[in-house]
This record gives C-alpha cells, sequence and structure tokens, in this order.
C-alpha cells in the first residue's frame, strides 16, 4: 500500500507539491488529476524515489521510501508518459538486465508470459529503435512488471497506444488491482479513470483539492447541482473555466 | 514578408543571448564566463588592445610576392577541390535546413520559395558571420592592427561565396535529376572534366620543365618550384583564375589592392545570388523529410541515446557474456555498458589481441634478423600509448554515468544503494581501459628487448615491468574514471550529459576549469599511493625484480581503498542527486 504524509517538493522556493498526505490500498486504483502544472508528475516522481522530497514521508508496501530505499523501491514500479529504454539492448536484453537488477531468478518464464501478454513475443530480438513508440512502453512495461510490483504508479500510461491498446492497457490495470497491487494513475483523459479508478485525488497549484472514492467524490458534486461526472467535478473543484460553459 | 523573417530571426537571437545572461546569476555559470572570458582574452584579444603585433601576422604580413601567389595558387586549389566536390559527391535532393517549427510556419503560409530562400540566406549569414570572427581571430589577424579588417573582410567574401555556390549547385544538380540525368552521370561528366584538366597540366609541365628526379623530393625548395609551376601557370592557372579571384582579398597587403581585388569577387557573387534566387527548384519536400531527421537526431541525442538508432542504423550487438538472473547487480551495469560499448570490447577481443602480442612481439623482440631499432621502438611506443591511454581514456570511453545520467529517472528507480548503481556505472570503461593497457603492455614487455643501439634488457627484468604496471593500472584507470563521473554528480550541468553539446563562453571556461581541477585531484589521489609505493621498493630487501610488482600492489591496494571511499560518497551523492533541480533552474 501506499501511505503519504505531508509530502512537500520545492524547486528553490517554489513549491510544486504541497503538504500532500493520502493512502492507497491493496486493490485501490487512485486517480491523480489536475490542470497542468499541478504537480502531478511530480507527486509520482517524489513516490517512486526518482527525486527527493523535501518534507514529509512515504511508505511504500510499509517500507519508508526516505530511511529503507532499497526495500521500497523493490515493491514499486513506474511507467512515465515517455518510455525511457536503453537503445543499444535488445527487447530480451532489457528484460535479463532488469532481472538481474531486481534478482528475479525465474524471469525467463515470467518474461515469456508477459511478452505474450503485451503481444510482442515475436520481438525480442529487437532493439527500441526499430520498434514503434507503443511496442516501446510495452516493453517498459514488460520491464516494470518483470518483479510483480505491489505498488505501481502510472504517468499518462494511454499516450501513444492506439484504440486496442488503451483497451490492453485498462484490463492490465483493473488485473493488477485484482491480484492486490496499489495503482496510482495520471492522466488528463477523465473519462478513463473515471472507468478505471476506485478512488481520485484532484490536485491544484500542487495541493489537494479533492480526494475520496470515486462515488462519494461524484455523490458530493451531484448533491450540489445535479448529476455530475468526473470532468464536471474536475472544473468545479479547480475553479476551471470549462470551454462553452 | 521578408521583415517578418528577420523579425524571427532577430528575436531568436536576443531571446537566446537573454537566456545565456539570465544563466549568468548562477555563480557556476558566472565564474565559468570569467573563466572563458579570460581565456579568450589572453588568447584572442589581448593584442588588440595592446596594439602589439603578433608574431606569426607579422610574417604573413611581410611576406614576398612570391610567397603571397603561391598561398593564393594553394587557396585557389582549396576552393577548387570545395567546389568540385559539391558536384560530385551529393547523391540528395536540394534541401535547405528549416527547423520543424519553420516549416510548421512558414511551408503553409502565403511565403513565396523565394522569400524562403532569402530567408535561408539572411540566416545563413548569421552562421556565416560568427565563423568569420572565428576563423579571423585564430589566424591572429587582429593582432596585425590595420590589416585585422582586410581579413575579417576576406574570410566573409571566401566563405559568402561558397555557401551560394554550395546552394546554387544543390538547385542545379535537382534540376538535373528532374531532368533524368543521374547521380552517376553527372559524376562521370565531371570526373571526365576533371581528368581532362589534369591530364593538361601534367602535359604542360612535362612539356616546359624537365621531370622530377627521385632527390627532388627530398627538397621543399624543389617542390615548391614544381607546385608554383603547376599552378601559376598553363592550364591550371586559367581552371583556377575564378577561384583566385576568390582568394585575393583575403591576401591583400593593404587597403588599395584589397579595393582592387574586392571588385571582381562582389561581381562573383552577386553573379552566384542571382543563380540562387533565379533557380526555381522544389525544395519543399526533401526540406521537410531532413528537418525530420534532424528533429530525430536532436531528440535522440537530448534523450542521451545514439541517434543512429531513429534511422534504424543501430545494430544489435553480442552480449560480452551470459547474465544470471542472480548475484551482485553492479555486475548488470558492466554487462549493458560492454553492450553499449560495441562488439569489439568482448573477452575473446583481448585474447585474441593478447596471443597477437605474444606471437608476433616475442619472435620480433628475441629475433636478431630485424632491425635493431624496431623493436625496442615499437615497445617504447606502446609503453607511451599505455601511459597516454590513461589520461585519455575516461574522455573517449563515456559508458558510465555520464551515458546514462539522461536516464537518471530508471537509475534512480532500481532497488539498489547509491555505490552499487555508481561502482557498475565504472566497470566498464575501467575493464575496456584495463583491457586495453594490458595488451599494449603486453607487447611493449616482449618488444623493449634491447635498449636502442645498445645493450639487451633481460626478460626478467621486463617482466617484472610489466607485471607492476599491469598491477597498478586497473586502480588508475578507476580513479582516473572516478573524477569525471563524481565531478557529473556534483556539477551536472558543468560535464557534458549523454550526447548533447551545449556552448557559450560560460561552458568553455567551466571545462577548462573542470579539465585543471580534474588534473589536480587526480595528482593529488596518487600521492599516497606514489609514497607508498616509493616507500617499499627502496626499503625492500626483495631486489629490484620482486620489489617492483609488490611495491605496485601496495600502490594498487591504496588506490583501492581510495576509489572505494570514493565510490561510497559518490553513491550518497547519487541517491541525493535531483536533476530536475537543474533542468529548473
Amino acid at each position: 500500500m501506499i501511505e503519504v504524509e505531508g509530502l512537500t517538493k520545492l524547486y528553490d522556493k517554489f513549491p510544486a507539491v504541497s503538504d500532500l498526505s493520502f493512502a492507497v490500498r491493496p486493490g485501490e486504483v487512485m486517480g491523480l488529476v489536475g490542470p497542468n502544472g499541478a504537480g502531478k508528475t511530480t507527486t509520482l516522481r517524489c513516490l517512486s524515489g526518482i527525486i527527493p522530497a523535501t518534507h514529509g514521508a512515504v511508505r511504500i508496501a510499509g517500507e519508508d521510501l526516505t530511511t529503507n530505499p532499497v526495500a521500497a523501491k523493490r515493491q514499486l514500479a513506474f511507467f512515465s508518459d515517455e518510455p525511457r529504454l536503453f537503445d543499444y539492448l535488445t527487447v530480451q536484453q532489457h528484460l535479463t538486465f532488469t532481472a538481474r537488477i531486481y534478482q528475479v531468478s525465474d524471469y525467463q518464464e515470467i518474461g515469456r508470459r508477459l511478452l505474450e501478454e503485451l503481444e510482442m513475443a515475436d520481438k525480442i530480438e529487437l532493439l527500441p529503435g526499430e520498434l514503434s513508440r507503443g511496442m516501446k512502453q510495452k516493453l517498459a512495461i514488460a520491464c516494470g512488471l518483470l518483479h510483480s510490483p505491489k505498488v505501481i504508479f502510472f504517468d499518462e500510461p494511454l499516450t501513444g497506444l492506439d484504440p486496442l491498446g488503451i483497451r490492453r492497457m485498462k484490463d492490465s490495470i483493473l488485473k493488477r488491482a485484482r491480484e492486490g497491487a496499489a495503482i496510482i494513475i495520471s492522466s488528463h483523459l477523465l473519462h478513463l479513470l473515471e472507468e478505471v479508478c476506485s478512488h481520485v485525488l484532484i490536485l491544484k497549484n500542487g495541493r489537494k483539492v479533492v480526494d475520496g472514492t470515486m462515488g462519494d467524490i461524484l455523490q458530493k458534486f451531484s448533491e450540489q447541482s445535479g448529476d455530475a461526472n468526473l470532468e464536471e467535478v474536475f472544473f468545479r473543484a479547480t475553479g476551471e473555466a470549462k470551454e462553452g460553459k | 514578408m521578408i521583415c517578418a523573417l528577420i523579425y524571427l530571426q532577430v528575436q531568436s537571437i536576443k531571446n537566446r543571448l537573454r537566456v545565456r545572461l539570465r544563466r549568468l546569476k548562477k555563480p557556476k555559470y558566472l565564474v565559468g564566463a570569467v573563466v572563458g572570458a579570460a581565456y579568450f582574452y589572453f588568447f584572442f584579444f589581448r593584442n588588440l588592445f595592446t596594439g602589439r603585433r603578433d608574431v606569426a601576422a607579422g610574417t604573413a604580413d611581410a611576406a614576398p610576392p612570391e610567397t603571397l601567389l603561391m598561398f593564393e595558387s594553394l587557396g585557389a586549389l582549396a576552393l577548387f577541390a570545395m567546389v568540385l566536390s559539391a558536384w560530385i559527391f551529393p547523391h540528395e535532393r536540394a534541401a535547405l535546413v528549416f527547423t520543424e517549427a519553420e516549416i510548421a510556419f512558414l511551408f503553409p503560409a502565403p511565403v513565396t520559395r523565394r522569400t524562403l530562400i532569402h530567408f535561408k540566406l539572411v540566416r545563413s549569414q548569421i552562421a556565416i558571420l560568427f565563423t568569420t570572427l572565428l576563423l579571423t581571430l585564430i589566424t591572429r589577424r587582429f593582432g596585425g592592427g590595420g590589416t585585422a579588417w582586410i581579413r575579417a573582410v576576406g574570410w566573409w567574401l571566401i566563405l559568402s561565396t561558397l555557401n551560394l555556390h554550395t546552394l546554387a549547385a544543390s538547385f542545379a544538380r535537382t534540376r538535373l535529376l528532374e531532368r533524368g540525368v543521374s547521380n552517376w552521370r553527372r559524376r562521370v561528366v565531371v570526373l571526365s572534366a576533371l581528368s581532362v584538366v589534369l591530364a593538361a597540366a601534367v602535359l604542360w609541365v612535362r612539356r616546359t620543365i624537365p621531370p622530377p628526379e627521385a632527390s627532388d623530393f627530398f627538397s621543399l625548395d624543389t617542390i615548391k618550384y614544381y607546385v608554383r609551376h603547376a599552378l601559376e601557370s598553363g592550364p591550371a592557372f586559367y581552371v583556377l583564375y575564378p577561384f583566385r579571384l576568390v582568394v585575393r582579398p583575403y591576401l591583400a597587403p593593404d587597403a588599395h589592392v584589397f579595393l582592387l581585388t574586392f571588385g571582381p569577387v562582389l561581381a562573383l557573387m552577386l553573379l552566384h545570388y542571382w543563380w540562387v534566387v533565379r533557380s526555381d527548384v522544389a525544395f519543399e519536400e526533401a526540406s521537410v523529410e531532413l528537418s525530420r531527421k534532424l528533429a530525430e537526431k536532436i531528440a535522440a541525442i537530448r534523450a542521451g541515446g545514439n541517434w543512429h538508432s531513429t534511422a534504424g542504423k543501430q545494430k544489435k550487438k553480442r552480449p560480452p557474456f551470459a547474465l544470471r538472473p542472480v548475484g551482485t547487480p553492479a555486475v548488470a551495469f558492466l554487462w549493458k555498458n560492454l553492450i553499449s560499448a560495441g562488439r569489439a570490447f568482448t573477452l575473446r577481443t583481448w585474447l585474441f589481441l593478447a596471443l597477437f602480442a605474444i606471437c608476433i612481439g616475442g619472435p620480433m623482440g628475441a629475433s636478431q634478423l630485424s632491425p635493431g631499432w624496431l623493436p625496442p621502438t615499437i615497445g617504447i611506443v606502446t609503453a607511451i600509448l599505455a601511459g597516454y591511454s590513461l589520461l585519455l581514456g575516461p574522455a573517449i570511453l563515456r559508458q558510465d554515468l555520464r551515458q546514462d545520467l539522461v536516464n537518471a529517472d530508471v537509475l534512480k528507480m532500481y532497488p539498489l544503494r547509491g555505490w552499487q548503481v555508481v561502482l557498475g556505472e565504472l566497470l566498464a570503461p575501467t575493464a575496456i581501459l584495463t583491457g586495453a593497457q594490458w595488451c599494449l603492455l603486453l607487447l611493449a614487455v616482449t618488444m623493449f628487448s634491447r635498449i636502442p643501439e645498445g645493450d639487451a634488457v633481460p626478460l626478467t627484468n621486463r617482466l617484472s615491468f610489466g607485471a607492476g604496471a599491469a598491477i597498478i593500472a586497473p586502480m588508475l584507470n578507476l580513479i582516473s574514471l572516478v573524477i569525471p563521473n563524481a565531478s557529473v554528480l556534483l556539477f551536472p550541468s558543468w560535464v557534458q550529459i549523454g550526447r548533447e553539446r551545449v556552448g557559450g563562453i560560460e561552458v568553455i571556461g567551466q571545462r577548462l576549469i573542470f579539465m585543471l581541477g580534474s588534473v589536480l585531484v587526480f595528482a593529488f589521489a596518487l600521492l599516497p599511493a606514489a609514497v607508498l609505493f616509493g616507500l617499499v621498493f627502496f626499503l625492500s630487501s626483495l631486489g629490484m625484480i620482486a620489489a617492483l610488482p609488490l611495491s605496485a600492489a601496495v600502490a594498487a591496494a591504496v588506490l583501492a581503498a581510495e576509489a572505494g571511499l570514493a565510490i561510497w560518497w559518490m553513491g550518497r551523492l547519487f541517491e541525493r542527486f535531483d536533476l530536475s533541480a537543474e533542468s529548473v533552474s
């Protein structure tokens, strides 16, 4: 599970994220939304240990990310919107390298199943330069899931995917959640989040403005002004003007 | 319309300058700028302010007319070769280089093709003016006082004319392709014409002066005589005449001669300009393709990758060894970075090279038949190369944090301690460098069988030296690689990360400071090891043969301890490393 207490990230004196606290339990999928520059990506990068938080505590599956980063990172996977791959390693070599880093002894079987699931079993000898953008994303996902993480962060996971890829990605996220993973998805595609997420957290200027289960939030905003979907909730919560209204 | 395009260019330059100036608010850039400016001042501009004449410039100004004529001939010949290459080598259609943004804004806009060409010409002038300044500074002409402006205008005329001709030639080549004249047909015609000219020039020389004898090739004056005769008379003189016109203003000794030579080259330039703007050749499609490739290249370089991969040219590389899924994680980095280094750096290659050194070096070194000077000379050269590789190796081999830090996001997510990542990243270049040095040492040991023109060197002595050097080499390499990698973590914006190159006077200054600092740190790191080496060597009673490897082992142990401490400290730096802070600032 993911536990965040008072997370703050400053760039010089600029607060990208301020005093953020929340928790995501196993099996829950939390949607992280907010306008551009709200601090979503910074939050995810802090939670995955890529950048250090200025203040606050983050626990991943019970392990403190600051005091015990190795144990915490062993439990998580982070998928950025732009897949980061080594351009001189083939698909198979990426899996081999990742397996050694995460000490996955039976990686060949897990890797084979993942590649089949992601429909790239016939591409194991290809280099990233020979893969389409969607395929690169799938390779990054295969590498990230190789060690069966208990906590998964997705930053704009649907960028560059075709409709079938989007469908499969949604199914894959839900499957991991059913298997007990705690998941956070950052995306501007509110209809996707409405379909996939059990919880939602809306950020604005680095601060939490709304947090709760999807049902509770939709109900709360519906009580205020009739039926509301996540898009309506987003505009009202962030005070952003909706075009045409 | 052209005003809007000039506005775009001027604003781009202004904004770029503003960003550079804003960067100077940070001390590290300010210090870099001060050092860079001092470097330029002392190296180029000092004489401009003091009025002292530069020695090199003075001698060139005072060159006699026949020397100037020789310079003119050689300059014309060089220009001729460049122009000729524009007609022989290129195979693609005319494509003006535009950025993707320029294509997106300008190509669909109501802008004529001629306006786009003018825009391109105006923009190329910025690069030409900068190159002119640089060339004038490099040739130290500002030290020459009154003639500096002549050299600057001379360079400008040469570069502008060449630029216009290259552009016009690309249009003409495209026109020929459109009319069904293939690249190879064009090349055959150009090369045939060149052959005729060369044959005529050779015939002319053979008929007018006696052919050179073998001994003539050892006399510089005789060679100069033949070159001058071939270029300054007969057919070559007439073929090179237009090129001479272009070079002459640069070589003018005074303002009067400059003004006399300025007219013809200006006319030639205007003629080229007319040729370019009158060419109605479709360059848009090829430009779009070229811009796309450039954008891909830039994106790949910024991502820290090899741009060839985007073009699908990168080849799959065989792993150096089979990587097991469980074991020391640092080995995974060694495995990965050896793949990155290429198929040349495998254990098999090193064994082959070692075997080669023994099979060739051994018999040659022991042979009394080979020339006496050859084996020891090869031995000395290889030993020097091994020494130089210690200095040059870390600059060439960058399969470490300097390559991977652009992927810092990925590295920092790994469940590893910082020191494990740092150690892993350092292993590949250390292994490659050590492998190369051991091969060179093996060659040096086998070859250095005697002092040139002197006594034989016993094999035991050579083995002792070789073993000592081989023992200490890996640790020296590790220390020399620790320095640039630590610098990346301490001053990420001072060191080139990935393959993206950044410019600016402050960056030059930073590199100078970094270079000096690296040498000092390396010397400081070697000091304790050198002291212990000396103590063990001179105090042990083992004799030189055994004392040398033993001392080297002690020194290597000291260096290993230093490297261990440095790696632990760098690991802490890596754990705290926040690339986003650098990016944001």
